[in-house]
């Protein structure tokens, strides 16, 4: 019985003509967002080779110079993007891009697409991702808001049941007729997804498959918790039109109110500090510790007295290195536990921020999905910061090698002579390892725990709500 | 009005619906948080933007004071920088629009003229900025159809569906006129909520002269809510259930208001692709590099990036070099630079062509300009600050490289940054271009409804 309802509904969806036309419509959107996005990846993984080799070209070629003055050239890395930044791009365009490597001081990744791109962007982008995510819910709603109780109004329904059809039965083979026609619709997607990740150049890096894979459960399970919800509603409501009204408003919140409300709620409960606070606060712990009570000044003088002690000199030029290079060793030592301590605690909060945004889609499970399918895809800001973490110790790693070159290679007491293309080629050009699919599936857990407890509640109501199915 | 009657019970009927007051409700509630929201960020970058004057200020009290007892050497008056503060927009509350992301100040820096130019915006949750802000605007061009359409989705289309249509018409009217006036009536409440908390946010925080601004953007939301009650007409005038209207506006709704401006985003992204940053950034470390090669030995030291350790004589020769490399290097990149800029322009002319593809479009971009948070009110800044490097260079480099000092003299020259807002005429043509636009829209949309809806049209007059 069951599967007999069902495909009478695939069919009765197939043949309404305003589905069709939506249908089409969200389909080719998401072929043309999905195809767009390959371009896009292409060329910006292009732009980025391009000028990461010039880049190391320039350092090479740098000529002859000072090892300090080649550390304040400092070195420019860019930021990697994900093969599966062609199904969802997250945060790509709204983190930075490139980051200076300098001495002394440990710099943001700067350079936003997002500031580079006119103001179309702020109202959301084109991917896959955000056609999923808020358009398909568009078409379930289309599909099921008038499957039951668009039947109650026209008396169809005690007729079924007057058959002698159990409600449960009614509802399940509509729910599976319904969840087919989507699955049919959704199925191109996801080849076609596959198969744009199967042409990209070294698209199966990280173990993208993976991460796609689950990607797809994630989809599912929202639009599985969708349609229950719609049924739901559509079981209960009196009217076709009530079932939609209904339908539309929750829409409505769950994607345009919702992103937004959650992001004033992070911001209040667990706010960001002002940017020119933050650059002083980290200003004045390098200059007078973490603590406050450390002066960098007095803590070099400590380290100097020390070192002394421990070669058994009494003057720094008797020393048989370059005291100058170790000093800038020990203060880019002391200057990177500030850094880690104030970046961290920014990023903790960051990502805090949007771990409550993440459980926050308990109310409206766009956000749930909306976290879990950034972090399979890599965009999201866990990945970021890792991104800015290996950055940040290669920078540590660069300046280390040219203060240890000032340290032993020049006499004391000078700030150093002239290095040469040998000491930039020991230097490594900055490799990145993305992190891991075990990584992803961490950060996605709250949001992949936010869908599954979304689907399972909505299934639990459509099944209660299935049996007491009012003819009229 | 020929038939005020007409419009008054239609009105009386809306205040008998329970489910009308709670959508006036709503919508209120989501105006109140909207500008209370955009009244925080105001208020936060006035905050940033008071301390950075207030910084600014002090050193100039200080420099002047200090000027009065003894010259100064250039360097180290140069050192400390010129900051360029953007100045709160004239109607913040209106729209947030680009100022949470692009930066509202940059401190020029003699030394650093040729380095990348600084982006850093304050440290806002990047899933924030995706998400975007709940302000005025976001209410008024996303929330505000959805309010109308509620109201208006049903105007002819169920009379025709349960078979009154005729009986509605016995009265003597014309199907328009009854269409147009129940219109007028039911979108009446919203059009006024929504040009109340316009004025609200003008009131509470609109910078002197900020009134030609107020009554243009009045204007532009009552063109924008007229659009969509024109549409709601057009939509009525062929539905044949109320089901089938809602559909309809509901989807016409997702399309300008979602899809349309994501798709001309993408759109001028591919026709225009987006410079690559990162390549003009290593362009400029390539032209730095060479620069630096030519700038002779002496440069080549440490004391080039510390010229305060240098020997107290010779100090004065390697800030000089530095800024002899340095104009090289700004030389080089500068055609890199403009090309870089220009293309960034056409894209954003191109979204200014393209706006009247949606109403949507054209009205944030009307909001942000009459707030002053928009794309062109941030790239004149831009520029602004291009030219304060220009006086800082003209200024300091010539007096460094003859090592004069500077004296009292030479206070009221310092260069400083004196935002110059965009021309009224030019920001004033863009918006009422969009206000024309969208009038014309739903004139059209009307007309072509009027004609639909005639008696003969209609099969009124053939049974």
């Amino acid at each position: 019985m069951i599967l007999a309802i069902a495909r009478k509904e695939f069919l009765d969806a197939w043949r309404d003509g305003r589905f069709r036309i939506a249908a089409v419509v969200v389909v080719v959107l998401l072929g043309v967002a999905l195809l767009l996005a390959w371009q896009q990846v292409q060329r910006t993984r292009a732009e980025h080779a391009a000028a990461a080799t010039l880049e190391r070209e320039n350092w090479l070629n740098q000529g002859e110079k000072n090892s300090h003055s080649a550390a304040h050239y400092g070195v420019y890395v860019f930021k990697p993007v994900p093969p599966l930044a062609i199904f969802d791009r997250g945060l790509e365009p709204f983190v930075g891009t490139t980051v200076y490597l300098e001495a002394h001081r440990q710099n943001q990744a700067a350079f936003l697409p997002a500031q580079d791109a006119t103001a179309m962007r702020r109202f959301g982008e084109l991917t896959a991702a955000t056609g999923l995510q808020l358009l398909t819910p568009l078409l379930v709603v289309l599909l099921t808001f008038g499957a039951l109780a668009g039947e109650r109004e026209r008396g169809t329904l005690r007729q079924v049941l007057s058959l002698g059809v159990r409600p449960r039965d009614l509802v399940l083979g509509k729910a599976l007729g319904l969840g087919l026609v989507l699955a049919a619709l959704l199925l191109p997607v996801a080849l076609f997804s596959a198969v744009a990740l199967a042409q990209l150049p070294g698209g199966d890096a990280g173990g993208s498959w993976v991460r796609l894979a689950w990607l797809g459960g994630a989809y599912a399970l929202y639009l599985a918790a969708i349609l229950a919800v719609c049924l739901a509603v559509s079981a209960v409501a009196s009217t076709a039109r009530a079932a939609l009204a209904t339908l539309l408003v929750c829409w409505a919140a769950n994607a345009v109110l919702a992103p937004r409300l959650g992001g004033d709620l992070a911001q209040r409960v667990l706010p960001t500090p002002k940017l020119a606070e933050f650059e002083a606060a980290m200003h004045k712990a390098v200059q007078e510790g973490l603590d406050g009570h450390s002066p960098r000044q007095q803590q070099l003088q400590e380290f100097a007295q020390e070192t002394l002690k421990k070669h058994g000199k009494t003057r720094l030029e008797e020393l048989p290195f370059n005291f100058n290079g170790l000093v800038m060793l020990e203060s880019e030592r002391l200057a990177g536990k500030v850094f880690d301590h104030h970046f961290g605690r920014l990023w903790d909060r960051l990502e805090s921020q949007d771990r409550l945004v993440t459980w926050a889609g308990l109310a409206a499970p766009l956000l749930g999905l909306r976290s879990a399918s950034m972090a399979l895809a890599g965009t999201d800001f866990t990945q970021h910061r890792h991104f800015s973490v290996a950055a940040e110790q290669h920078r540590r790693d660069f300046v280390r090698v040219l203060n240890e070159d000032l340290m032993n290679s020049t006499a004391g007491g000078h700030h150093g002579g002239v290095a040469d293309r040998s000491l930039w080629e020991k230097l490594p050009a900055f490799r990145y390892d993305p992190p891991t699919t075990a990584h992803a599936l961490r950060a996605a857990t709250p949001g992949l725990m936010v869908l599954f407890l979304w689907a399972a509640g909505a299934w639990t109501a459509l099944l209660l709500v299935a049996p007491r199915l009012k003819p009229n | 009005m020929i038939f005020p009657h007409l419009f008054r019970l239609e009105l009386r009927l809306l205040a008998r619906e329970r489910a009308a007051w709670v959508l006036f409700a709503l919508f209120a509630a989501a105006l109140a948080y909207g500008t209370w929201n955009g009244a925080r960020l105001a208020q936060r970058q006035r905050e940033i933007a008071t301390v950075l004057r207030q910084d600014s200020e002090q050193f100039q009290t200080q420099l002047r004071e200090v000027l009065g007892k003894q010259s100064v050497d250039p360097k180290a008056i140069a050192g400390r920088g010129t900051t360029a503060v953007l100045p709160p927009a004239p109607l913040p509350l209106l729209a947030t629009g680009q100022s949470d992301l692009s930066p509202g100040h940059e401190t020029v820096v003699l030394w650093k003229l040729a380095a990348p130019a600084d982006t850093r915006s304050e440290l806002e949750n990047p899933s924030h900025l995706m998400a975007g802000r709940f302000d005025l605007a976001f209410v008024l061009v996303w929330l505000f159809p959805l309010f109308l359409l509620a109201l208006l989705y049903d105007l002819m289309a169920g009379d025709r569906e349960a078979g009154t249509l005729r009986l509605a018409l016995a009265q003597g009217i014309t199907p328009w006129r009854w269409m147009a006036r129940r219109a007028l009536a039911r979108a009446l409440p919203m059009l006024a909520l929504a040009a109340l908390a316009t004025l609200a946010a003008g009131l509470l925080d609109g910078a002197g002269g900020a009134g030609t601004r107020l009554a243009l953007a009045l204007a532009v939301i009552l063109a924008y809510g007229l659009f969509w009650v024109a549409l709601a007409l057009a939509v009525n005038a062929v539905a044949r259930s109320a089901t089938n209207a809602a559909t309809a506006l509901g989807a016409a709704w997702v399309l300008l208001v979602l899809v349309a401006p994501t798709l001309l985003n993408v759109t001028v992204e591919t026709l225009y692709p987006t410079p690559s940053r990162p390549e003009l950034v290593a362009a400029g470390r390539k032209a730095s590099g060479e620069a630096e090669k030519r700038g002779g030995e002496l440069l080549n030291s440490f004391y080039r990036d510390h010229p305060e350790l240098a020997p107290p004589d010779q100090q004065a020769d390697f800030a000089a070099q530095h800024l002899t490399v340095q104009s090289e290097v700004g030389r080089a990149v500068e055609p890199v630079r403009e090309k870089f800029d220009a293309q960034l322009a056409r894209q954003q002319t191109a979204v200014a062509r393209w706006r009247f593809l949606s109403p949507a479009i054209a009205t944030h971009e009307a909001l942000t300009d009459l707030a002053g948070t928009g794309y062109w009110r941030h790239r004149v800044f831009r520029e602004q600050v291009g030219g304060l490097r220009q006086a800082v260079s003209e200024f300091f480099t010539p007096r460094i490289h003859k090592r004069e000092p500077i004296t009292l003299g030479d206070f009221d020259q310092l260069p400083r940054f004196e935002f110059r807002e965009e021309p009224t005429g030019v920001w004033m043509s863009r918006v009422v271009s969009s206000l024309a636009g969208m009038l014309v829209l739903a004139g059209a949309l009307s007309a072509w409804t009027w004609r639909s809806v005639r008696p003969a049209r209609l099969g009124l007059l053939s049974a």
